[in-house]
């Protein structure tokens, strides 16, 4: 596979963090009260465990395209699986420095006939000092041509 | 539910079973409040005509927010986000508008200090007008490795 791959930093803030908090219903006052994340010996509110997917949305599908290939045909692709492996959570007021690629692209016989496709973007995320942070895993899969 | 009980190890065997926590209904002021907070603005899910021209009967949700929502549910049973180690989701179902999400984990093993669960979301609601859904079907099956305090 070509070691293709791009690079992006996703600042952490605490206003989009508390934003993406509120969003998927979070009430914990870890991702939104600084004392009480302090008070939990962390530096700063804490970003929630999916926060980071954010940064997907931020490199456009053309420029994926452009700079790790795959050359989905977006019409037939679904979001099939998404996953977190994390040394710690992201805290706000951090920039994560990213590199995403492709770690994974095959196919396999659908249910219904037709190759389905599984392309996963691994983006892996560090800190200023270089140490990483968590690494995510976007999977997409592109359904048989032949089926709705 | 504010800050989550502190958890150890001690109060954790496999087999337990969490939940079930339910959030919802969901509408579609949520997943516009989604798309603008995660920055995914696929009009599928927001854009009522657009969805419709695609073949949907109306929007649904983009899979990462009962994703994130499942989240919220497992790190408040499991300590907090702090404990999370690994969060693996595969998104089985659409969810509609009017749905409620039913969240559900099981813990299958402790190995090395780490507990591995195994979650569930179910949508459960009529669904929308022209699609025939059962009244309750799982969305999404998923997996979470939570690192406790012994």
């Amino acid at each position: 596979m070509a070691e293709s791959h791009l690079t992006f930093e996703l600042p952490v803030e605490r206003g989009k963090v508390r934003e993406f908090a509120l969003s998927v219903g979070e009430d914990n006052p870890v991702f939104f009260d600084v004392d009480a994340a302090r008070a939990q010996g962390l530096p700063d509110i804490v970003a929630p465990p999916t926060f980071t997917v954010t940064q997907i949305w931020q490199i456009s599908r053309e420029q994926r395209a452009a700079q790790l290939g795959a050359n989905l045909d977006y019409e037939r692709v679904l979001h099939g699986e998404q996953e977190f492996v994390y040394q710690r959570l992201p805290f706000a007021g951090e920039i994560l420095r990213g590199t995403m690629r492709i770690s994974k692209d095959f196919t396999k016989q659908g249910k219904r006939g037709g190759e389905m496709r599984f392309v996963t973007y691994e983006s892996r995320f560090v800190d200023v000092q270089g140490e990483d942070v968590l690494t995510a895993y976007y999977t997409l899969i592109e359904t048989a041509k032949d089926v709705g | 539910m504010g800050t989550p009980e502190t958890i150890t190890m001690e109060g954790i065997t496999p087999g337990q079973e969490f939940g079930e926590v339910v959030f919802g209904p969901l509408e579609k002021v949520d997943f516009v409040r989604y798309a603008g907070a995660s920055g995914d603005f696929n009009p599928i899910h927001t854009d009522e005509s657009y969805a419709r021209r695609t073949g949907a009967p109306t929007v649904f949700a983009m899979g990462m927010l009962p994703a994130g929502y499942l989240a919220h549910a497992v790190t408040d049973w499991f300590g907090g986000p702090q404990n999370l180690r690994r969060f693996k989701v595969r998104f089985t179902t659409r969810v509609w508008p009017g749905d409620e999400l039913v969240c559900r984990a099981h813990v299958v093993s402790i190995e090395d200090g780490i507990v591995k669960t195994t979650l569930e979301v179910h949508r459960r609601g009529s669904g929308p007008e022209g699609l025939d859904l059962p009244a309750e079907e799982m969305a999404i099956v998923a997996e979470a490795d939570v690192e406790l305090p012994e």
